[in-house]
């Protein structure tokens, strides 16, 4: 009976081109880079230029999902502007986390107590919130293994 | 090259004033700096406004309450940095020909709290993410270079407990109010390990300067200041994880922009670090002025712990930082926070800065660093 069927609800990413697709199973999906095909120079999402040499001539480059924790902080207030996070706020960690190709990337983590710089991290891509029209946000963070 | 001068200063006091509009807060500090320099609006033959939060050009309508001359006037924007960057194109446009007097005004209103995100050029994502939180980006900094060499939450407190002090001798400041340690280490944590005393508050008020080429400024001032140097850099690739950045390299490393900063300014003033009387460091969080005193070498890399503990930078000291009390008890109106660092510099050099004057200040030195790395630096000679 159509009337019981739950309608399945679209997955799109917080920002295009910073995930690998398909958004689901989310399990499986990873940070998608950018990697300067001149320097070798590696970014999140897809570059428009290389920050380091100019070069235009870009390929795309799967992330790894580990990571070591390079520096952090704790999120203690809630952020300005129109946080998705929970409400009422509970306080988060935020930190830099170094990618074995080469980038320190800044993300929200699962943790906010008992950080440490150089702990090893693992990727979480989690369904942040519902947009208007519906569909699951999906976003990143990462978390002490 | 042509040499340039300050022939007069003004400030309008840093804090919040609802009452009164940001061309009234401009207005104030522009007519003290005229009437410092004796020099009526209608003498002056370009202006340049800093500012970040404030309308499409603020400065014209600071010309139009002063009489509408029809002089040129162009509002300047870098970030924390717009002050500096005003300062420049006044002294360029001095050196060039295209005038021989001109007014800088930095001016600012924000709102209390934390700064909105998509001025500062968080994009949305950040923003859902809430990765928006700009002390945050400093508390990173902060803890990596902690975790390198050995600074601590307590040489953090120690510049805060400093420039709250000097604070008290300084009317133009936001709070005048001196804090125990005891009150710094207990007040509540920011984004650790960053407290709320140890941070500054964006704010309001407005700064203003007379600039005149120097061979000029004897018409003026028999106290004319010199401009020795002023320069502004953008970061080198991956060299600083300032908000709104969302990556770095962890291959490439370059200079600090506050390292490359210091060697322009310090090669086109024609001096050394240890020649600088008294410098005004961005300390919108305390352990950033740690991180300025290495950068512009008054100690060597991860040695500013040790020249907080010996006291190097107090009134009375070998190198004074921010005997203003600094931003973190001024506040910081993006625009105005510069060009106040430079007119508290000015009094230093005149020696009228009372109670928090540095004995014989001959050379002053105003940093500033922001958003997106800008960085910038002004030193000035009597």
């Amino acid at each position: 009976m159509p009337g019981n069927e739950k309608a399945q609800k679209k997955q799109v990413p917080i920002k295009e081109g910073f995930f690998t697709m398909p958004l689901s199973p989310l399990e499986n999906v990873r940070l998608n880079g950018s990697k300067c095909r001149k320097c070798g120079e590696v970014f999140l999402g897809k570059a428009i230029g290389c920050e380091n040499c100019g070069s235009a001539d870009m390929e795309e480059l799967p992330l790894s999902k580990r990571g070591k924790l390079y520096t952090y902080t704790v999120i203690e207030h809630r952020p300005p502007g129109d946080y998705k996070g929970p409400d009422p706020f509970v306080p988060f960690g935020e930190g830099f986390v170094e990618l074995p190709e080469g980038l320190r990337i800044v993300a929200p983590l699962t943790e906010s107590k008992n950080l440490k710089i150089g702990m090893d991290l693992e990727l979480v891509v989690h369904k942040l919130f519902e947009d208007a029209n519906g569909n699951e946000v999906i976003a990143y963070k990462f978390k002490p293994v | 090259m042509k040499e340039v001068a300050i022939v007069g200063a003004g400030i309008h006091k840093f804090g919040r004033f609802p009452d009164e509009s940001p061309i009234q807060i401009a207005l104030e500090a522009v007519r003290m700096a005229l009437q410092d320099a004796n020099i009526p609006w209608k003498a002056i033959e370009m202006a340049y406004c800093a500012r970040c939060y404030l309308p499409a050009s603020t400065g014209a309508r600071i010309g139009a309450a002063l009489g509408k001359t029809g002089i040129s006037i162009i509002d300047v924007e870098s970030a924390c940095a717009s002050g500096a960057v005003a300062i420049r194109q006044g002294v360029l446009a001095i050196q060039s020909g295209a005038c021989d007097v001109c007014v800088v005004v930095g001016v600012e209103k924000m709102p209390r709290g934390f700064m909105e995100p998509t001025t500062l050029g968080f994009e949305p994502w950040q923003v859902y993410m809430g990765l928006t939180t700009n002390p945050s980006y400093w508390a990173m900094n902060a803890r990596r270079h902690m975790h390198e060499y050995g600074i601590t939450e307590m040489h953090i407190a120690k510049v805060a407990y400093k420039n709250h002090r000097n604070s008290v001798h300084n009317p133009y400041a936001m709070y005048q109010k001196a804090f125990t340690m005891e009150e710094i280490l207990n007040s509540p944590v920011v984004c650790s390990p960053t407290r709320l005393l140890e941070i500054c508050a964006p704010n309001e008020g407005a700064a203003a300067l007379v600039l005149c080429a120097s061979e000029k400024a004897h018409k003026y001032t028999s106290k004319p200041i010199t401009i020795a140097a002023c320069v502004h850099s953008l970061p080198l690739y991956a060299s600083d994880f300032r908000g709104p950045i969302y990556q770095l390299s962890a291959k490439v490393s370059n200079p600090n922009p506050g390292v490359v900063s210091a060697k322009k300014a310090y090669e086109q003033a024609g001096i050394s670090p240890k020649d600088v009387s008294v410098a005004e460091v961005q300390d919108t969080d305390a352990f950033n002025e740690l991180i300025h005193y290495e950068e512009l070498g008054f100690c060597g890399p991860g040695e500013s712990g040790r020249l907080i503990d010996e006291g190097a930078t107090e009134i009375g000291g070998r190198i004074p930082v921010n005997a203003s009390g600094g931003l973190i008890s001024k506040g910081e109106p993006i625009g105005a926070s510069h060009v106040g660092q430079m007119v508290d510099l000015v009094w230093q050099l005149r020696g009228q800065n009372g109670p928090r004057q540095v004995a014989n200040a001959r050379v002053g030195l105003g940093l500033v660093t922001g958003a997106m790395g800008h960085s910038a630096i002004t030193i000035i000679k009597r």
